[in-house]
């Protein structure tokens, strides 16, 4: 399994956490995105003509789209992590799309000097944040964790995890949203969880 | 800036804020503030940096009845002296070394702190602690508002953020936190769209 890989772009980080949540290692083949450009050469474009990142290629799959590749990993080696039987998994993975569009561009704005409106994608994330606050704290009242209703964490959960844990590098706050806080700590203490710069692994309530 | 008034009580957290093993943060009058839960219940509000490197002490981890920094891990109790330096381990760290502890006071569902508090937080009707609503607008500005047109059911409770923002909080007589807070998203978008 082959991982074509960007440390810091988020849908990147999704699939390694989920990877790292599932006990996979991939093969790591990373591309110098900024300031290289490596992903609008000729010898990547071969492979993803989108140009995108990240690609699993896993056997015959070449797959390009990053909510693709969790679903696919789930799929094949734990399902507990796709409940496709609850139409709100395709809500949330619709919602991390939207935090892709703001949270995480305002973040790619800021932090590497990418093109667009900082402060429009910021309104725009921090009316999902807002929203995503509320339905977590009504969730705790109700007993639940995590973003889809059950016992265990989703790929959605880590598929708007990417987004929300650094965006604060995006000019955003998480300073008066605690229930999306708690949440982020209840997935950086998930078994086999990995971080990305800007995002804290746990230190020591893990029993590493 | 929001002038905290000496001696009074403000609300600054919920129970349910507290989980173990988390660090809450919050803002009171400007005064960043880090708050956590030790292994006896008890909480412990603090000034949001290290006295070591200034770091935020609620980007760090409770372990046990420690809060740990997440700059160089150093350790501190619930009193607020620092246990542990590790990159000193065999040091007895002096004495001098200690987090700033603010006053806190438990009650009605809610953590109260505050400049020299005197006496008990105020007492409040009986009910369910509602989801705290920021709201981009002074205190003052709120109180009045609320004064004018008090929201039916609900015991409302300021706490001054920093500058321009105060987060609502309350309880809810009958328990109603789905209709109270629909009734607070309704006035943060009445204040905020007509600020």
């Amino acid at each position: 399994m082959i991982l074509y890989d960007a440390h810091h772009l988020a849908p990147c980080y999704a699939v390694r956490l989920l990877a790292g949540c599932l006990g996979l290692a991939p093969e790591l083949r990373p591309l110098d995105v900024y300031p290289g450009h490596e992903h609008r050469a000729e010898a990547f474009l071969a492979i993803n003509p989108l140009g995108t990142l990240p690609v699993l290629v896993h056997g015959d799959h070449v797959l390009t789209d990053w909510q693709e590749i969790l679903a696919h990993l789930a799929l094949t080696h734990d399902r507990a992590w796709i409940p496709a039987h609850d139409a709100a998994l395709f809500g949330w993975l619709g919602m991390a799309r939207d935090l892709g569009a703001s949270a995480g561009a305002a973040r790619l704005i800021d932090t590497f000097g990418a093109p667009g409106d900082a402060a429009a994608a910021r309104a725009c994330a921090n009316v999902l944040l807002d929203d995503i606050e509320r339905r977590l704290w009504f969730g705790e009242r109700a007993g639940r964790d995590w973003l889809v209703a059950g016992a265990k964490p989703s790929i959605a959960d880590l598929a708007c995890f990417v987004f929300i844990a650094p965006c604060e590098d995006g000019g955003l706050s998480l300073r008066d949203r605690p229930a999306l806080r708690r949440w982020c700590d209840r997935v950086r203490f998930l078994p086999g969880f990995v971080s990305m710069s800007g995002v804290f692994p746990p230190m020591a309530n893990t029993g590493r | 800036m929001n002038r905290l008034e000496s001696g009074a009580w403000y609300a600054i957290a919920a129970d349910h804020d507290l989980p173990r093993n988390h660090v809450y943060r919050t803002v009171l009058g400007g005064h960043e503030l880090a708050v956590w839960r030790s292994t006896d219940g008890a909480v412990h509000v603090w000034e949001d940096r290290c006295p070591h490197r200034g770091v935020r002490f609620s980007l760090g981890e409770v372990v046990g009845d420690e809060l740990r920094c997440q700059y160089h891990a150093w350790r501190f109790g619930k009193t607020g002296a620092c246990t542990f330096i590790p990159a000193q381990p065999d040091l007895k760290v002096p004495g001098s070394i200690h987090a700033n502890v603010w006053p806190v006071a438990t009650s009605a569902g809610l953590v109260w702190t505050g400049i020299a508090p005197v006496g008990t937080p105020p007492a409040l009707p009986p009910g369910a602690v509602i989801r705290a609503i920021p709201i981009r607008r002074p205190a003052v500005a709120l109180a009045h508002a609320l004064a004018e047109t008090p929201l039916r059911g609900l015991a409302l409770i300021l706490q001054p953020l920093d500058e321009g923002s105060t987060m609502v909080r309350g309880i809810a007589g009958g328990d109603d936190l789905a209709r109270a807070d629909l009734a607070l998203m309704a006035l943060r978008r009445r204040l905020e769209q007509a600020a």
